[in-house]
């Protein structure tokens, strides 16, 4: 396995991904738009042959009302099925992460989750941290709720020691339990140039 | 300049507020506006007004008529620069960029400062990529307004497109002097100085390019960049002892990098397998949860030392339960020894779990404590998917029958199961397997996808597009919502299998449909011109500039693309006779009772095709609902993209240019995909068949020079002299051209004959079966008397050396009787003796057999579902735990 930051010749690839593993899918021109606005916070990883086998396309919000500083929002999260219990969505979150607060400056990371996703939820708040915020009723087209989440970065802020650590880390699962179908996230779709 | 007709103050006040209603998409007060104008008997034929009206209506989806009064205005007033402005951008959202470009030009004629029309024009250039033109616009907007930061950028990107390295860096280096406060955290400057760095290693000067990330590494934010271009550059410039702390440190960040870990050990300058084996194992100890400290070490040691290290790695993915494991490995068994390596070690694991429950007998003997009872799944697993890959179908299925039989819930070993079925030749089975995986977990979009995959494989189109429909939006088919989502991989799986079905116009749409995609994408690119200069993303732009020069070259595009060429080259060897001749049957000499029969099918085809055509028409209706519906929602982005033909199965299979709908599928592939050889070799076969000598050639010369062993290149060649014999027996080609041939035939075959170089050919390849059969073709081809040597060549090879893909060739070739002429009984007997060599392969079985088969399934799937039905009353309170923990 490999994980990298994506290029914009990983996003087609990154699309097909999306297509495979999740319900809430986006035409190119949206990946470009994350690709090129945001370069250094998506990430991909790769099978020995370099195909994609998961992804995280992330992005920065403005501050909300009352905040000075932006935060960063991950648009979508996807691992084939044939490659999960490896940890990588874990591992591609804290990439992101970590650029989210190098490059940007970012405060805390938000995303929305399915209700009805207990593998998501349980990777978002067991081994990533993440506090639910909110829920935010009939998020998704099909009219499930979602819960608002967030994660705070301070722990990547600027201290080298402390990146191995973060990057390394990984909750020990049992053996046989299935983690992580793919993590969905809604149509933030509307973007605007 | 003023205007050439100028309008008296209250009208000049009346435009100016059309140019606002425009702008802010007020088209309706604009048309208001324009009519007032308009209607002073002074301005009836006001040319700028005529020609804003004409945008305006464009901005209403009034496409034919913002034409006409475009085009009005513009005759009544030809030397106004807002006329042709106006034109341009009529073009421009017609997407007719070409045009567009020669109204600016006009334009500029008349007004040559005009910064709105230089700045739309140059974003015209870049999309059409005329970057000289782009250079000289770039140029005249940069003298016009030399304050402006987007005037130098994009300056500077004009001269980096077009390769001038040192004029752009020279205009950054300027422009960074001119910077006086950068703030403490600015991504913009920062994204620009990697820019600038990206420049100087674009034209190789390393030292310089460090020495500029030395100097501003304290302002650049993509920390990650610095490190590792910094890094690249010392092992470059042959400072390794400096690299080694930076890829040191980007391992801690991510200890999943492959390339990383490969310049780190460069960086060390490490030769030996077993230093590297050893340095991967303090990464191991210093981060022991990341995988490619543990993986890696494989793809380096040999012989023992891989035993040793593979070991670990089998057994500690075992024990965990990590269904990737094979997936990880599988790259591995291209080398012999290792496959045999990791067979053995496995073959060994699920010996002594069975026996003890241990890995291995030492384990055993040394009382450690037994493995998870669920190694043993995960084992069978792990051979069953090894010798999957070795083709060995019957091992591969005891395998996976003892896993399933262990653990039925589990849905990887279903899905395994499924695929060793299909490569074994029974997509039927493969996909009731798959389907059986599908409804264990209903949520999961990717083994819907995967269940969708393989029906496609069994031709089982309308199913596929059913399980689709399960994640697709509601309220729109899943066909409509797959295609508005660019879902490529379901719309070539489709075109493939209606090519197998030979129903060419439904496969020709669906290479249409991705084909349109890329064009869509290519489109895409417009509006991030402007933005990308804005955000300052200057590396990710050039990026995009260089994915998109290329972008047909992605596998999806050459699918797709392949698969209409073939059946386009089908249409035209086949064509299929229009409705119109099939009426048209010598009526007169037919018997009575046949007459009969004929008009009582030709009534009942005829109610049939106006029952269809009525429920086309109601699709059309309900087509254009859906497009005019998704016109209102688009409008507020796009409101006048042109609208496409509609794709229509019908027209497109009963094209009278097959040749040159292929060429248009053919021509991307020859500029982009061109170290494929099957890109030549399908060209061969275009010109062949439009009986071009010269592009004949051209294909084979490019393809010899890729793999002149290829075996279909040899049929390529025996045709192309046959078609020059032909040709030159008929009439003479001009001289040059004859010279030319005359010369290719003396280097494609020296002096021998067709005959004899095939005669040769089928010698020297006797072991290869896809040569032997290329020979066959050239033996009938060059004299149809030999047909059944030909045919005798290749249905005596050696079964046991037959891969499955070969044999089916084969058999097709001789079933459909086009390469060897009519030759029934030989196909019959060549399809048992396969049935015998592939038992699974449902191509060489008898449909009766296949009737049975199915039947059974049903039988038992039914009863089955009556068991679980009764066993459900009972267990109902303990079944919710299955999925979680199987």
């Amino acid at each position: 396995m490999n994980i990298r930051c994506a290029k914009p010749e990983d996003l087609m690839t990154m699309q097909h991904c999306n297509l495979l593993c999740l319900p809430e899918n986006y035409q190119m021109k949206y990946y470009f738009y994350h690709g090129l606005t945001w370069p250094q916070l998506s990430y991909v990883a790769e099978d020995d042959k370099g195909g994609i086998v998961g992804y995280v396309l992330a992005k920065m919000e403005e501050p909300e009302p009352g905040e000075e500083s932006k935060h960063g929002h991950i648009t979508s999260l996807a691992v084939k099925r044939s490659y999960r219990r490896l940890g990588l969505a874990q591992k591609l979150m804290n990439q992101a992460s970590q650029a989210m607060v190098e490059c940007f400056n970012a405060q805390y990371v938000s995303l929305h989750v399915r209700k009805s996703n207990r593998a998501a939820l349980n990777l978002y708040t067991n081994s990533l941290k993440f506090k639910i915020i909110e829920v935010e009723p009939k998020y998704y087209a099909d009219g499930e709720d979602a819960y608002a989440m967030r994660r705070d970065l301070s722990e990547f802020a600027n201290d080298d020691k402390s990146k191995g650590k973060v990057a390394d880390q990984e909750v020990e699962r049992k053996p046989l339990c299935f983690g992580i179908p793919g993590i969905p996230h809604a149509h933030d779709g509307h973007f605007c140039w | 300049m003023p205007s050439s007709d100028p309008l008296a103050p209250k009208e000049g006040a009346l435009f100016r507020k059309i140019l606002k209603c425009y702008e802010m998409k007020q088209y309706k007060n604009g048309l208001k506006l324009a009519k007032q104008i308009l209607a002073n008997p002074k301005y009836t034929e006001h040319g700028e007004t005529l020609a804003m009206k004409g945008l305006t209506l464009n901005g209403l989806g009034r496409r034919e008529e913002a034409y006409k009064y475009v085009r009005l205005g513009l005759r009544n007033d030809l030397r106004s620069h807002v006329c042709w402005h106006v034109y341009g951008l009529l073009q421009r959202s017609d997407k007719k960029y070409d045009e567009a470009i020669k109204c600016y030009r006009n334009a500029l004629k008349w007004e040559k400062d005009n910064l709105q029309i230089l700045k739309d024009l140059s974003l015209l250039q870049i999309q059409m990529r005329d970057l000289e033109g782009y250079k000289e616009t770039r140029h005249h907007l940069f003298t016009l307004r030399p304050s402006q930061h987007a005037s130098w950028i994009g300056f500077a990107m004009s001269y980096h497109l077009l390769g001038d390295y040192e004029m752009a860096n020279n205009i950054l280096e300027t422009f960074s002097q001119s910077q006086t406060s950068i703030e403490a955290h600015d991504y913009r400057h920062s994204e620009l100085l990697l820019y600038q760095s990206q420049i100087l290693i674009e034209s190789s000067h390393l030292q310089q390019a460090l020495e500029h990330l030395k100097k501003y590494e304290s302002q650049i934010v993509d920390k990650l960049a610095v490190r590792e271009t910094m890094g690249d550059l010392y092992i470059k410039l042959q400072q390794p002892e400096k690299a080694v702390p930076i890829f040191d440190a980007l391992i801690r960040r991510n200890p999943e990098n492959v390339l990383y870990y490969e310049q780190y050990l460069i960086a060390r300058q490490v030769s030996e397998a077993s230093e590297k084996v050893a340095l991967f194992r303090e990464f191991q100890a210093k981060y022991p949860r990341a995988l490619c400290p543990r993986r890696l070490p494989l793809n380096i040691a040999t012989g023992d030392a891989f035993r040793e290290v593979t070991d670990e790695y089998l057994r500690r993915g075992l024990r965990k339960g990590i269904p990737p494991l094979f997936v990880n490995v599988r790259a591995l068994h291209q080398q012999v020894d290792k496959a045999k390596t990791i067979e053995a070690l496995a073959l060994q694991y699920f010996e002594n779990l069975t026996r003890s429950g241990h890995f291995s007998r030492e384990d055993a003997d040394a009382g450690a404590p037994v493995e998870p009872a669920s190694a043993l799944v995960w084992t069978a697993l792990f051979l069953a998917q090894h010798y999957d890959y070795m083709r060995d179908t019957d091992r591969a299925l005891e395998c996976i029958n003892v896993a399933i039989d262990h653990t039925p819930t589990l849905i990887e070993l279903l899905i395994t199961k499924g695929r060793i079925f299909k490569h074994a030749g029974d997509a039927v089975e493969a996909y009731i397997w798959l389907d059986e995986a599908q409804s264990m977990d209903t949520a999961d979009r990717y083994i819907n996808s995967k269940c969708a995959k393989y029906m496609l494989r069994a031709n089982m189109i309308q199913e596929a597009e059913e399980i689709c429909a399960k994640f697709t939006r509601e309220g729109v088919s899943a066909m409509d919502n797959l295609n508005e989502m660019q879902c490529m991989w379901f719309q070539t799986e489709c075109a493939l299998a209606y090519q197998r079905m030979g129903r060419w116009g439904e496969a020709l749409k669906k290479c249409h449909e991705v084909d349109r995609h890329f064009a869509e994408i290519i489109e895409d690119q417009f509006d991030f011109h402007t933005y990308c200069m804005r955000k300052m993303t200057l590396r990710a732009y050039v990026g995009l500039l260089r994915l998109e020069d290329v972008l047909r070259r992605h596998p999806f595009y050459f699918k797709a693309a392949k698969c209409a060429i073939e059946v386009y080259i089908r249409l035209y060897d086949k064509p299929l006779k229009s409705e119109a001749t099939i009426e048209e049957i010598d009526i007169e000499n037919l018997p009575p009772s046949e007459l009969k029969k004929l008009r009582s099918k030709q009534r009942k085809a005829k109610k049939k095709a106006e029952l269809e055509s009525a429920q086309a028409a109601q699709a059309q209706v309900k087509r254009e609902q859906h497009q005019k519906s998704k016109q209102q929602a688009t409008q507020e982005t796009d409101p006048d993209a042109p609208q496409l033909d509609e794709l229509v199965p019908e027209k497109l299979e009963r094209t009278d240019e097959p040749l040159e709908k292929a060429i248009e599928f053919l021509k991307p592939l020859q500029q982009l995909a061109k170290d494929r050889i099957e890109t030549h070799l399908l060209a061969f076969e275009v010109y062949y068949r439009k009986n071009k000598p010269l592009l004949m050639l051209q294909s084979i010369r490019r393809a010899r020079a890729i793999n002149s062993a290829h075996p279909e290149l040899h049929s390529c060649i025996v045709r192309f002299m046959k078609a020059l014999k032909a040709d030159s027996d008929q009439r003479r080609c001009n001289a040059h051209v004859q010279q030319v041939l005359d010369k290719a035939n003396q280097e494609l075959i020296g002096t021998k004959t067709p005959q004899q170089l095939n005669d040769e050919f089928i010698a020297k390849n006797n072991a290869s079966i896809l040569h032997l059969y290329e020979g066959a073709r050239g033996l009938y081809e060059l004299d149809a008397s030999k047909k059944d040597a030909a045919i005798n060549l290749i249905t005596s090879f050696d079964l046991s050396k037959l891969r499955l893909e070969e044999a089916i060739k084969i058999y097709m070739a001789l079933r459909d009787g086009d390469v060897f002429g009519e030759c029934e009984a030989k196909a019959a007997a060549y399809k048992q003796a396969c049935h015998n060599r592939f038992q699974y392969a449902r191509i060489f079985r008898n449909v009766e057999e296949l009737e049975a088969q199915l039947q059974e399934k049903v039988a038992a799937k039914l009863r089955a579902e009556q068991e679980q039905q009764l066993n459900h009353l009972d267990v109902s309170e303990s079944a919710g735990m299955a999925d979680a923990a199987f």
